[in-house]
């Protein structure tokens, strides 16, 4: 593939950018987030707002599934883990099915926070330490300004899979054909995109979309929205995607960073 | 050492009825004792496709209701006594039965044979849940299309979920001729998406729905066929045989596309 057609490519999709805005991603739920805190590794459940518009068990353990298995290599030999789990109503099967889970993984479930008498009493029957902390205290969202640690997923994010985040997101792996990252930050993807990406979805500009190979369904940075060209290139190199007056621009990595 | 392999792909008639049918037939030849499990409640044909419908009594249902014993339900193959097969009920919907029912079956049968292989409805609700609920393994069917290879993908993504971590891919419905002509996916591009490891390759024949159709298995067949022997060999890599995959160009080949040959089967 030469820098010609490169460029062909980029204006071909800064063309296409525009008309349609993306749609707001803030009340979107949120996901399942391991989250490091003064020395423990938090495992936090998304607050359960509308029960019917929420993220459902079977959903969540897939989730929870997901980002275990992705993060394998990160995670330390039978760490402790703390389940902030908020207004969530979980029953002892449930919270079974967490605990092995993560056992699975090789981390201990030790501990349950939640402002919740049943799944308190749940917990504690199970034989876990329970915290009944007021929702208050769960400080359950990440302040509104700073994002999130970078998530880093070792995996094939797969059809059907959204992956959001409240900062920046790094796949090591392939973003496959009818998949999704939506992160508040940059999205890397070391290996290929042929899904959707969205950085910067809170509003942000600047953020950037990087991969080793670009072949995406839809980019989108901020409120711009490019198509990936009709015709693939057929060979690759590492590009970045980001936000230029006229539009989304891809150019290649190693002219980027002389910018 | 027994192995329960759910034989899944997601989109619906990719062919993982006639995949279990003849794996399991295969596998039978090479000595193994193998059981057949229908979850495809309310739409059960692997029956057919082994031709042991008039034989069929009792089912899952039956056995999960207490009302006979599992032994009673399983239907012996009457050209391979080491295959038997526990129906489907036919006329109940897909929600009579629980993963943890399954589960339970599969427990169950689990000492008496070397490989239970799950035949899996198509789609991810219930009844796909209650298919793998039991399972240790898969085998993900698709055919070299982008709807069925979508399809597939989301279903290792559950697979992977619900950590069914090992697994296998079966492209069927092949035609080489066709990927040469660039108008259909290669083993390649497929593999490239899924990228899980590759068990076989079956080819597109009407053998194969002539065999359906008699509800003989092609792998019993006198005639050899690609289809066939693609089969056999799957069944002799899933007993840990290093077996080379066929090329199915080579008849009608010829040097130059040779060249650039494909190894499939
Ligand atoms: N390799 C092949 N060549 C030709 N026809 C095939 C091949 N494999 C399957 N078929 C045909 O495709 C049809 C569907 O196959 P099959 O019933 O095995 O699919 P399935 O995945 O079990 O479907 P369902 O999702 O409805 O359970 C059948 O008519 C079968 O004969
Ligand atoms: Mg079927």
């Amino acid at each position: 593939m030469s820098a010609d057609s490169f460029t062909t490519a980029s204006a071909s999709t800064a063309s296409e950018s525009i008309p349609e805005m993306v749609p707001a991603v803030s009340q979107q739920n949120e996901q399942v987030q391991f989250r490091t805190e003064a020395g423990q590794l938090l495992l936090v459940l998304p607050a359960e707002t509308d029960p019917a518009a929420g993220l459902g068990w079977s959903d969540l353990l897939q989730q929870l599934q997901q980002r275990l298995s992705a993060g394998k290599r990160f995670w330390q030999f039978q760490a402790p883990v703390h389940l902030v789990v908020a207004n969530r109503l979980l029953d002892g099967r449930q919270l079974g099915a967490i605990a092995e889970s993560l056992a699975a993984a090789q981390l201990q479930l030790k501990r349950v926070h939640t402002s919740r008498r049943q799944t308190a009493v749940a917990a504690a029957t199970a034989g876990y330490s329970v915290e009944q902390d007021s929702p208050s205290a769960l400080n359950q969202a990440t302040a509104a300004s700073a994002l999130a640690d970078p998530l880093y997923l070792q995996t094939t994010v797969r059809s059907g899979v959204e992956v959001r985040h409240p900062g920046t997101v790094v796949i090591v792996g392939d973003l496959n054909p009818g998949s999704a990252v939506v992160a508040d930050g940059d999205v890397v993807v070391w290996g290929r995109l042929r899904g959707i990406a969205h950085a910067g979805a809170k509003g942000n500009r600047q953020c950037r979309i990087m991969a080793l190979q670009m072949e995406p369904t839809q980019l989108r940075i901020a409120d711009q929205v490019a198509r990936g060209p009709a015709t693939p290139p057929t060979q690759f190199q590492a590009e970045v995607a980001y936000v230029t007056p006229g539009g989304i621009q891809i150019v290649q990595a190693t002219d980027f960073s002389k910018n | 050492m027994n192995r329960v392999i759910v034989v899944t792909s997601g989109k619906g008639g990719v062919g993982k009825t006639t995949c279990t049918a003849n794996l399991g037939m295969a596998l039978a030849r090479l000595g193994r004792q193998v059981a057949l499990v229908d979850a495809d409640f309310g739409l059960r044909n692997l029956d057919l496709l082994l031709g042991l419908e008039n034989r069929v009594v009792y089912t899952a249902i039956e056995v999960l209701a207490g009302e006979c014993r599992l032994e009673q339900a399983l239907v012996r193959d009457k050209r391979h006594s080491q295959l038997v097969l526990l129906p489907a009920a036919q006329n109940r919907n897909k929600d009579a039965v629980t993963p943890e029912q399954m589960k339970k079956l599969v427990e169950d049968l689990k000492p008496k044979f070397d490989y239970i292989l799950i035949d899996s409805p198509a789609g991810i609700e219930m009844g796909f849940q209650n298919a793998i609920a039991a399972a240790s393994e898969a085998v993900v069917v698709t055919t070299p299309e982008i709807s069925a290879v979508r399809d597939a993908d989301r279903v290792v993504g559950l697979l992977e979920a619900q950590r069914v971590e090992k697994m296998h891919l079966v492209i069927n419905r092949l035609r080489p001729a066709m990927v040469q002509a660039n108008d259909m996916m290669s083993v390649q591009d497929v593999q490239e998406i899924l990228s899980i490891p590759l068990l076989g390759v079956i080819p597109d024949d009407e053998r194969v729905i002539v065999s359906t159709n008699r509800g003989e298995p092609l792998v019993l067949a006198e005639e050899r066929s690609q289809a066939g022997t693609a089969f056999e060999n799957i069944a002799r890599r899933m007993e840990g045989e290093k077996v080379e995959f066929i090329d199915l160009n080579v008849s009608q080949d010829n040097f130059l596309t040779r060249l650039r040959r494909l190894f499939l089967g």
